[in-house]
């Protein structure tokens, strides 16, 4: 089976949640309640165990190049987000009962039955994608529609995006019409329009992501990390103080008994 | 489709059907599968985007972010954690001290090391009852068990836990049998007593490797500072539990030291935070930052009550119970900073536009987007 993924083209991306209500439908997943957050259009606030698309609105008093407004400098971004399914994992390296598996697809799967809610795949995600769920606990997060790609179909929310602001297919295929994107928009004047995590070279810290996404400001402004790590990576510097620490502790307890031993009239 | 559905249609669905005139199967909108029977959370907890925002506005300037909404997730653990931090670190170095005491201890002495295998045993026994209180899905607990995975401290740290609380009481039942049994006894013991230092360690790692910016941030003296949090609150405990003079000789080196080795490592702790400015914050402000400082103060309290002259009863107990209290405060000093750390987005920003994300541990130099990660020129003020 071919490497699959997402490309997410903010700059067709129309705001319009398509991606998160087919999502919703396929997955089946209950609506997140009726709340409005009074600051944007974006309702869903970020992705959740019952959240796996989110489609975020950034309303900037800035221009985009090759744009015409009616009131003055102002722009508006939206950016589709969803499980970026890393080609390093934080929720699959931390995993303590082999839940989280990576698929014939290239993509990331927790596996429902198998998860027993310890919560440590939510603190490892750089990206804050993967949630519990309150009642059972289990992780939850997109599966990239893995039971749509065993039936050769594209995931429902490719599948609904009227604009083709996300696309489906496999991996080089699509790093290929990104960067003709990419070189498109140069030319049209949006210079600001780069690849986030395309790859390993772009995002050495997740190996490069399998949904990557174009993007016309900084990633902070779309509430993605400038430069996320899997936290494993650092984990060797965290054992070798465990390796310090074991030194002090044994000769703390041996020198104890020692000096206490000696003592004695 | 015809008037007639079978089931659960109401009065008013049918008017509504009757009026609208829609083909429409209501059963269709019925939610089924594993995804669908989740309660969704109350918002104000799940977002703290719903309830009062750490930053009010999204800045446009230097470091911008979402509505001031958390990029990663708070971590979902109760307080049974903090709780186990403390119980895993005390049961891990109270086995080791027993080890230590086998190893070197005299006939007087063979009652405290005892007592150290009891209080390991029961500390092992605890923590995985505090372990299992947190998981959501109590009675999948032994999936803990089903892979060993070097990547994942929770998966190594489960394996150190089982095994040490397994061969605590196979040392306890069989430690003063005659024979092969005895040596059986002995050598489980003396395992496990070396699992207490990882046992006490690991806990650290377990934060650390995660993307939370503070624990990550100080994943080098952390698991120093817990393991010798862990050594001065087994002193501590077991000073305050009864014994004689000969083991008091030895308890006493034993937890000034861990007493004098916690203080130094919580100050490296707040120093090695210190790095980025907005990652240390927690440990300063609000509830986290006054549960540290308490913490720090009940710490160095009863140290200066244990080394000062004089062996009154009074004077040990008021000084261990101190001890205590300052490991216990550390633990959940230290949870809530997580908490904190994980919901303010421009901790995670900064310290990675600093270079403290993939870059302090691959050396490349610029950010996603391609920009430089610090700016080169560094602004005058």
């Amino acid at each position: 089976m071919s490497r699959k993924g997402f490309f997410t083209d903010s700059t067709v991306c129309i705001g319009c949640k398509a991606c998160e209500v087919a999502c919703k439908q396929w997955n089946q997943l209950p609506d997140d309640g009726f709340h409005f957050t009074a600051m944007s259009y974006d309702h869903t606030g970020a992705l959740g165990a019952s959240t796996w698309r989110h489609v975020a609105f950034v309303e900037r008093a800035e221009p985009l190049p090759g744009h015409v407004t009616g009131v003055g400098d102002f722009s508006w971004l939206m950016l589709s987000d969803v499980c970026k399914h890393c080609q390093r994992a934080g929720c699959l390296e931390s995993c303590p009962t082999g839940a989280i598996v990576r698929t014939e697809f290239d993509t990331v799967y927790v596996q429902p039955d198998v998860c027993n809610g310890c919560g440590y795949c939510v603190v490892n995600c750089p990206f804050g994608v993967i949630d519990r769920r309150p009642d059972d606990g289990r992780a939850w997060k997109c599966t990239l529609c893995y039971d749509r790609l065993g039936e050769d179909m594209t995931p429902a929310c490719a599948k609904a995006c009227p604009t083709e602001s996300i696309v489906y297919g496999d991996l080089e295929a699509l790093h290929a019409r990104a960067e003709r994107r990419v070189e498109q928009l140069h030319e049209q004047g949006l210079v600001s329009a780069y690849l986030y995590g395309q790859d390993a070279r772009s995002q050495p810290g997740t190996g490069g992501l399998n949904a990557f996404s174009l993007l016309v400001d900084r990633p902070e402004v779309y509430n993605l990390p400038p430069d996320p790590v899997v936290p494993t990576m650092k984990a060797k510097q965290a054992w070798g103080a465990v390796a310090v620490g074991a030194l002090g502790m044994f000769a703390m307890a041996v020198g104890a008994v020692l000096v206490g031993r000696e003592t004695r009239p | 489709m015809s008037t007639e559905l079978p089931g659960q249609e109401s009065l008013l669905d049918r008017l509504q059907r009757k009026r609208d005139g829609r083909n429409v199967d209501p059963r269709l909108g019925t939610l089924l599968g594993e995804g669908s029977h989740q309660r969704v959370k109350d918002p104000d907890v799940a977002f703290p985007i719903h309830g009062p925002r750490t930053q009010a506005e999204p800045d446009a300037g230097a470091s911008p972010t979402y509505h001031g909404l958390p990029v990663i997730k708070q971590p979902v653990w109760i307080p049974t954690i903090p709780t186990y931090l403390y119980v895993g670190g005390v049961s891990g170095a109270a086995s080791l001290l027993g080890l230590a005491l086998d190893l070197h201890g005299n006939r007087p002495l063979r009652r405290l090391a005892l007592r150290c295998q009891q209080v390991g045993t029961a500390g092992d026994m605890l923590s995985a009852g505090l372990l299992i209180a947190d998981l959501g899905r109590p009675e999948r607990f032994l999936h803990m068990l089903r892979v060993l995975r070097p990547t994942s401290p929770m998966s190594m740290g489960s394996w150190v836990l089982a095994l040490s609380g397994g061969l605590n009481t196979v040392a306890l039942v069989l430690g003063r049998a005659r024979g092969i049994l005895g040596t059986l006894g002995r050598v489980s013991g003396a395992t496990a007593g070396l699992l207490g230092m990882p046992l006490a360690g690991y806990t650290a790692v377990l934060l650390c490797n995660s993307a939370v910016p503070v624990w990550q941030a100080t994943r080098r003296t952390l698991p120093l500072f817990f393991m010798a949090s862990a050594t001065a609150s087994a002193g501590s405990l077991l000073s305050l539990l009864p014994h004689s003079e000969e083991e008091a000789r030895v308890l006493r080196p034993y937890r000034l030291a861990g007493k004098v080795a916690e203080l130094a490592c919580g100050v490296a702790v707040e120093r090695d935070a210190r790095r980025t400015p907005g990652v240390a914050k927690p440990l300063s402000l609000g509830t986290s930052g006054a549960l540290w400082r308490t913490s720090r103060a009940c710490s160095a309290a009863g140290l200066v009550l244990d080394a000062l002259p004089g062996r009154r009863r009074w004077k040990q107990v008021a000084a261990d119970t101190l001890t205590t209290a300052g490991a216990i405060l550390a633990r959940f000093a230290v949870f809530h900073a997580g908490k904190q750390s994980a919901r303010d987005p421009r901790a995670t920003f900064e310290s990675q536009r600093a270079g403290h994300g993939a870059a302090e541990v691959l050396g490349h130099a610029v950010a996603s987007d391609g920009k430089p990660l610090s700016f080169p020129l560094p602004v005058v003020r």
